[in-house]
């Protein structure tokens, strides 16, 4: 399928399309446009469109767009579940809900100042979540300890 | 210069290279060998070991070595310095000394596991540091609001606010104002009385005047409203000018002779005349 949603991603614009991609539909693309043009091209393009309001596949609550894949998918792994929290945290500006949320943000914030160009972007974000979820699922209870 | 350490870089060994390559020495090759041949190498090629103990580029007490590099050579941007205490928290396990070391410690051993080959992880590791360092420099102020939810409340309010601005409310005061006018309009009235009866600032009143009476001062409006009475007294056909005149407020009928010509382009008389001839013509 192809997903679509508004320009300039960066939290849940890009988490999202690595949960879709890992998680939900090896064979996603995903496109950006400008924000009044989503559901116009979602149309056009047979797109379902994400994290925009008025979409299936948009925040709820306290809860943003990554949560809701994670419902409606049913996805178990603790680590998916660790990173929603960071996500969400980071995209919602509630860095008490999780630890790594903040710098989740700064670094996004700051490719999002380097990378102007939204699917540049993507690539980067991708190897980044892979890294979150490997430290998630692999390398958490590990601490890095300057052995002098 | 050759910069030499030790395989299996995480924080410090790819955060030092970043600040080497970007402020130190622009030509910096770095190099990762394993823990126990890094000086000997460094020796045998002329390089300078860097985080590995008993050398000078390296932790000294609890500073890493990103920070010694900073202090070294006097670097003094602030970003970097806001950098150095993320790398050292990340780096030293100390995640409470910054509330973005947890999350650079999460990516950075996440992307070590994923990354065997230190070199890739170098290249990697540069942009991370790159985005931390524009985040630092410039963001740090900035707000996520990017909360679709918080943005249809931002839009409705911007929304709300520009029709309250478009309707500008009336005053109290307004109202109140019409309502002594049309009923002294024929009396002498001015607006310093007026002022004081609604006890508002005469000059206040007089230059906000026009913003509620369709543009016309205060003056203007009464002559308006004058004339208009006027003609509404001639069309009843019970008066003459001269009563009319007195009715209307105006102290003496070459005054009111003036006022209606310059409101209706006609005097008085010629005014009632083609009134009463109209009125005969529909009537025959």
């Amino acid at each position: 399928m192809k997903w679509i949603t508004r320009e300039r991603p960066k939290i849940d614009r890009i988490a999202c399309p690595w949960l879709i991609k890992n998680f939900v539909d090896k064979e996603a693309q995903f496109i950006y446009v400008p924000k009044d043009k989503v559901f116009i091209k979602a149309d056009e393009l047979q797109a379902i469109p994400y994290d925009i309001p008025g979409a299936e596949y948009t925040h709820e609550g306290d809860y943003c767009t990554f949560d809701y894949i994670v419902k409606k998918h049913n996805l178990t792994d603790p680590a998916i579940r660790q990173i929603a929290a960071i996500v969400r945290g980071a995209d919602t500006d509630s860095f008490q809900l999780a630890p790594q949320a903040a710098g989740l943000w700064a670094i996004s914030a700051g490719l999002s100042y380097n990378y102007t160009d939204d699917y540049e972007m993507l690539s980067i974000g991708m190897k980044m979540y892979d890294a979150l979820y490997s430290w998630a699922k692999y390398v958490q209870d590990e601490k890095h300890i300057w052995k002098a | 210069m050759k910069w030499i350490t030790r395989e299996r870089p995480k924080i410090d060994r790819i955060a030092c290279p970043w600040l080497i390559k970007h402020f130190v020495d622009k030509e910096a090759e770095f190099m990762y060998v394993p823990a126990e041949q890094v000086k000997e190498r460094a020796q045998a090629i002329g390089a300078i070991p860097f985080d590995i103990p008993d050398v000078e580029f390296s932790h000294h007490e609890d500073k890493c070595t990103f920070d010694y590099i900073i202090e070294k050579y006097s670097l003094t941007d602030p970003a970097l310095q806001t950098m150095a205490l993320i790398v050292r928290g990340a780096d030293t396990d100390r995640h409470d000394i910054a509330s973005q070391a947890a999350g650079l410690w999460a990516i950075s051993a996440g992307l070590a596991y994923n990354i065997q080959d230190d070199y890739e992880l170098l290249q990697k590791g540069m942009m991370l540091y790159d985005a931390l360092y524009n985040w630092a420099k410039y963001l740090q102020k900035v707000k996520h609001t990017q909360n679709p939810v918080d943005h249809v409340f931002i839009d409705v309010y911007n929304k709300f606010i520009k029709q309250q601005s478009a309707q500008k409310k009336t005053p109290a005061w307004v109202k109140e104002l019409k309502q002594i006018i049309q009923d002294q309009i024929d009396s002498n009235i001015n607006l310093t009385q007026i002022s004081k009866s609604l006890d508002i600032n005469p000059s206040y009143l007089s230059r906000e005047f026009s913003k509620h009476f369709n543009n016309l001062s205060f003056g203007e409006y009464i002559r308006k409203l004058r004339i208009e009475k006027a003609i509404e007294l001639m069309q009843q056909n019970k008066y003459t000018l001269t009563e009319i005149a007195y009715l209307t407020g105006f102290s003496d009928q070459s005054h009111f002779t003036r006022i209606f010509k310059q409101h209706t382009g006609k005097s008085p008389s010629l005014y009632k005349k083609e009134w009463d001839k109209s009125k005969k013509d529909t009537k025959g």
